[in-house]
């Protein structure tokens, strides 16, 4: 008997996935254990390990279509057994007659002896919906094509994105293919580019003319469905600039004890390199040991105060944004923290994070000192009582002892819930925060906590 | 070749049978003196004799359970209803003993029976003498059913369905007996099972039976003169079993398909297509499938209100442009 391959719960919050990418095909040979298919989740694309044995029978799922927990993705069974026994569904077809003798020719029957019709107005045929652009949707490939026009695509490696639909509701039918295949439009592009960019650019002119009366180039709009992370993010962080009542306090730190350090560390211990980022997290990480009431969260009648320091580390990846945690950073050496989040950036960025590498944060730092940004304010995660935002290290002239000097600085704000601090108790956190910063080897002594 | 009446192909079909097998015999209401309520039987009780001709009173049980008796017999009777509207007195004879007599007596005994007489909506006959009936017996296994719509089809199919050991059902149609068409002299039959294409056609099958036929090809004319649509008229002439191989290889061939019906949508014999084409020719399709039918409401006496129910050429030429997406 075929076994079916529903559809897993991969993370806590998740909903609904994707299978991003199908590993084996129809016909594989599958041993417990192995991996099936790349998932999408909210929050990462995850190895699928399928929990039986045998021949995949049907890949039921398409690669990237969303579909809810418990779907069927696939049907498992003995070799070159039917899959639509276990496939909900209509009976199986019946047998196939032939017939025996030729069919017998006849012709129309005569006009005038044909039941007789009043001539009457014709009823309204069906109104057509007005013709739609066509759902670019590189994402999730849903895109509205009758059967044939699918097929047709697939056997000529036409990207159904690419092809402009002239059905109802944008459908890509036949005569569209047919169409993309003479003009030789439409062809796949290379592995890994953006579905949208493989849309000829459908060059059109506006109605609007310039000063000379030539006409400006108009280009359509595309749609893009949102990607199960895009989904995410914007759940998450509408619901956390609705909810937090955010206040933000901006802090001017001197990093040039830290820079010091930093080359010497690096210079020293040849075996890890650490980044200012890295001091950062074990400076917040300290701080929050020392002041539990900003490793807090509000629970409407309560507040929590956590008993681990797990800090969160902003991670910007294709597409959207992922947050892997260094789980007990303030009992890790520099060193384990650099280790750490070089290995959960790598992973992050091709999205093969566990769900538990990237959950339990107690508070988050996001960095954007690389692109040059001097100061910025975070949006608080939710379950967080604030998000540091780091800015760049810049040598900026700045006043020491009445004398105008030039010193290396760095601007970090804190966006913390009103709900939970006021901004006196933010400011000494900030305060403890620039204190490890400013004098690093106060963070390499036990903690007194 | 002779141009003859569906009314007279249907009778020199029972004519040359019983000349042929002395088993057969005609019977129902006014088939005999009368000659049929539309002039069917014309001819035969002179020729045939009051035995093998045989005049009922108004007991359509009855006189289709004697038929069914005379069948497991061992002889050949056609039973005319004088319109298919009255065989749902005699339903429970023709489901449970015409249908599973075969079955039930593990093939001891036969019904090879056939039950004739016109069917569907004709004019101005009000709800309760306007029934389709095609999937009621259609929807039944042990059951033969046929449809026909053309003098030369209604002979052939008629000798067939006779010959058949099977119980057949045999729809006629009121409006359509004076309907002409050439008939060979020299004897044919048409296998039960077989659809016709009756115009070939590119773009979209049209796919009908009975009384849609004449409507279809009409509708197909006007697709072609107005909306340069090819159309492939394909008259099913047998509703079980249904001919899916002409069905599929047509819509692989056009992509599109729309069913004209004289019936009524909810579960028509054009659902039973729609299932069979979306299955076996799902890959082919380029447009959901097209379906015309009676107003899903009892037939209206009214002469307007019957003709908007009714599926009109228009109509079919609608549905036809929407499948080839020309709206």
């Amino acid at each position: 008997m075929a076994t079916v391959v529903e559809l897993p719960r991969l993370s806590d919050t998740m909903e609904e996935g994707v299978v991003a990418k199908w590993r084996v095909a129809v016909g594989d040979k599958v041993k417990r254990g192995d991996v099936i298919a790349e998932i999408e989740t909210d929050k990462a694309t995850m190895e699928f390990e399928s929990f039986d044995s045998g021949f995949v029978l049907a890949l039921v799922a398409e690669e990237g279509e969303a579909l809810p927990i418990g779907a069927t993705i696939a049907v498992l069974g003995k070799q070159g057994e039917d899959p639509s026994e276990v496939l909900a569904g209509p009976a199986k077809a019946p047998a196939k007659r032939v017939p025996e003798q030729p069919a017998a020719k006849d012709e129309a029957p005569a006009k005038d002896e044909a039941p007789a019709k009043a001539a009457a107005p014709a009823k309204a045929a069906p109104q057509a919906a007005p013709a739609e652009a066509v759902t670019v949707d590189a994402d999730s490939r849903r895109i509205p094509a009758s059967p044939i026009a699918r097929r047709l695509a697939r056997e000529h490696g036409l990207e159904l994105a690419a092809v402009t639909g002239s059905g109802p509701h944008g459908r890509v039918v036949k005569a569209d293919v047919e169409r993309a295949v003479s003009e030789g439009t439409g062809k796949a592009a290379p592995a890994g580019a953006p579905a949208a960019a493989q849309a000829p650019a459908a060059q059109q002119y506006s109605a609007e003319l310039d000063a000379w009366g030539r006409p400006y180039v108009s280009r359509p709009e595309q749609r893009e469905r949102l990607s199960q992370m895009r989904k995410t993010i914007a759940r998450r962080m509408a619901q956390a600039k609705r909810e937090i009542p955010h206040y933000y306090l901006t802090i001017d730190i001197d990093m040039e004890k830290a820079a010091a350090f930093r080359a010497d560390f690096n210079a020293t211990l040849e075996s890890t390199k650490i980044s200012f980022n890295d001091l950062i997290v074990k400076a917040v990480a300290r701080a929050l040991r020392a002041f539990p009431a900003v490793n807090s969260a509000f629970a409407e009648t309560e507040f929590v105060r956590h008993g681990d320091v797990h800090v969160g580390v902003a991670v910007a990846v294709e597409d959207g944004l992922i947050v892997p945690v260094v789980r007990f950073a303030d009992q890790k050496s520099l060193e384990a923290i650099a280790l750490e989040t070089r290995d959960l950036g790598q992973r992050a960025r091709k999205k093969q994070l566990r769900p538990e590498e990237m959950s339990g944060s107690t508070f988050t730092v996001s960095n954007l000192g690389m692109f040059g940004i001097e100061e910025f304010a975070a949006v608080v995660n939710l379950g967080e009582s604030g998000i540091l935002a780091v800015g760049a290290i810049e040598p900026r002239a700045v006043v020491v002892d009445g004398a105008v000097v030039v010193r290396k600085r760095m601007k970090v704000t804190l966006s913390a819930d009103h709900r939970v601090t006021d901004g006196a108790v933010g400011a000494q956190w900030l305060t403890l925060v620039r204190g490890y910063l400013e004098s690093p080897l106060k963070m390499l002594a036990d903690p007194h906590h | 070749m002779p141009s003859l009446q569906i009314r007279e192909a249907l009778r020199d079909a029972m004519r040359e049978e019983m000349a042929r097998d002395d088993r057969v015999f005609l019977m129902g209401e006014e088939v005999g003196f009368y000659e049929g309520a539309y002039k069917v039987s014309q001819g035969l009780l002179d020729e045939f004799g009051p035995k093998r001709v045989v005049d009922t009173p108004i007991t359509e049980t009855g006189f289709a359970g004697v038929g069914i008796g005379a069948a497991m017999c061992g002889l050949r009777p056609i039973i005319e209803f004088m319109t298919f509207n009255f065989s749902a007195v005699a339903f429970d004879q023709i489901l449970n003993n015409a249908a599973k007599i075969h079955h039930m007596t593990g093939g001891q005994f036969s019904v090879p029976i056939v039950f004739r007489g016109p069917n569907a909506a004709a004019h101005m006959l009000g709800s309760t003498h306007s029934q389709a009936f095609d999937i009621f017996y259609a929807h039944i296994p042990g059951l033969k059913v046929v449809s026909v719509a053309t003098p030369y089809d209604a002979k052939g199919l008629l000798k067939s369905a006779i010959r058949d050991p099977n119980p057949v059902i045999f729809f006629e149609s009121e409006l359509m007996y004076g309907v002409r068409g050439e008939v060979p002299e020299e004897e044919y039959l048409i296998p039960i099972g077989e659809a016709d294409i009756k115009r070939p056609g590119d773009d979209v099958t049209l796919i009908c039976w009975g009384q849609s036929v004449p409507t279809a090809l009409a509708a197909a004319e006007l697709a072609q003169a107005e909306s340069d649509l090819s159309v492939e008229v394909i008259d099913l002439r047998t509703l079980r079993p249904l001919d899916e191989a002409a069905i599929i290889a047509s819509v692989k061939k056009t992509n599109r398909a729309v069913i004209a019906e004289h019936a009524w949508p909810y579960g028509g014999v054009g659902a039973e297509i729609v299932d069979r084409i979306q299955r076996l020719a799902f890959d082919w399709l380029d447009a959901p499938i097209g379906r015309v039918c009676y107003d899903d409401v009892p037939m209206a006496y009214a002469e307007n209100l019957e003709h908007l129910s009714i599926p009109q050429r228009e109509d079919i030429h609608a549905a036809l442009r929407a499948v080839a997406y020309r709206d």
